[in-house]
C-alpha cells in the first residue's frame, strides 16, 4: 500500500516547515490543512519537482508555514 | 538676589531606595509594629517608614512615603546630629551632603533595577517562546495521531523539533 509521509520541522519560534511525499495532486495541501491550522499563516509554498509530475504515483509539495 | 537650587532625585521605588540607603551606610530599617512599640521619639514614626541610622533633635531621621515619593524627615537645624550605629566608622554628615550621596546611590541602584527588569523580561519572553514551540508540537502530534499517522519525533542537526508522520492509504 502506498505510504504518505509528512515531515514537520518546528523552528525556534514555533513556526512550521512541512514537506510531504506520497500524496496525489492537491491532496497534500489538504493534508496540511487537516493537520495544522494554516489559514492565513502560510508564508511560502514551494512546489517540488515531484509535484509537477502528472502521474498518480507520487506528488508532493514543500510548504513553509509561519505561525502568527 | 538670585539662587540656584537642585532638588533630589525623586525616590519613588522603595526597593531601590532601600538598596541606596544600604550603599551609603544608612543602615535602613523598615518600621514594623514591633519597632513602633520599641521606639519613641519627637519625630513620630509610622508603620512602613524607613528608619536610617542618622539621628537628630527629633530622633531618628526617616523616610516616609508622601504621594509617590519617599521623603526624608529630619530636624531642619540638624541639632544633635549623630549616627546611631554599631559600626564605629560611621560619621554624621549634613543632610544636604547625605542626600547628594544618596542620589548617586539611588541612580546606581535604579540602573541595576532596570537591568534586572530587562533580564526578567528576557526570561519571560524565552519561556513564552518555549511554550509556543511545545504547544505547536503537541497540537501537531495530537492531530496527526487522530488522522491515523504514526509519529516519530526527533531533532534536526540545529536542534529543532522534527516530526515524521507516516500512514498507509
Amino acid at each position: 500500500m502506498p505510504e504518505q509521509k509528512i515531515i514537520i520541522t518546528i523552528d525556534d519560534e514555533g513556526g512550521i516547515t512541512a514537506k510531504t511525499t506520497g500524496f496525489k495532486g492537491e491532496s497534500c495541501l489538504q493534508a496540511f490543512d487537516e493537520l495544522l491550522e494554516l489559514e492565513g499563516v502560510v508564508s511560502n509554498v514551494k512546489k517540488t519537482d515531484e509535484y509537477h509530475q502528472q502521474q498518480v504515483v507520487k506528488q508532493g509539495r514543500v510548504q513553509e508555514v509561519k505561525r502568527t | 538676589m538670585s539662587a540656584v537650587i537642585k532638588t533630589t532625585t525623586p525616590f519613588v521605588i522603595e526597593p531601590v531606595l532601600f538598596e541606596a540607603l544600604e550603599a551609603v551606610g544608612a543602615e535602613p530599617q523598615r518600621v514594623s509594629s514591633e519597632v513602633l512599640r520599641s521606639i519613641s521619639q519627637r519625630n513620630q514614626i509610622q508603620a512602613d517608614d524607613i528608619l536610617t541610622n542618622r539621628s537628630d533633635y527629633n530622633g531618628r531621621q526617616l523616610f516616609r512615603q508622601q504621594g509617590e515619593r519617599w521623603v526624608l524627615l529630619h530636624d531642619s537645624d540638624e541639632h544633635f546630629g549623630s549616627v546611631v550605629s554599631q559600626l564605629s566608622d560611621r560619621r554624621y554628615t549634613p543632610v544636604s551632603r547625605f542626600l547628594s550621596e544618596l542620589c548617586l546611590g539611588y541612580e546606581a541602584a535604579y540602573q541595576q533595577h532596570l537591568d534586572e527588569l530587562e533580564e526578567q523580561e528576557r526570561i519571560r519572553l524565552e519561556e513564552a517562546r518555549k511554550a509556543r514551540v511545545e504547544r505547536t508540537r503537541q497540537q501537531a502530534i495530537a492531530r496527526a495521531k487522530s488522522q491515523g499517522y504514526s509519529v516519530k519525533e526527533g531533532r534536526t542537526s540545529t536542534g529543532q523539533v522534527q516530526l515524521v508522520l507516516t500512514r498507509t492509504v
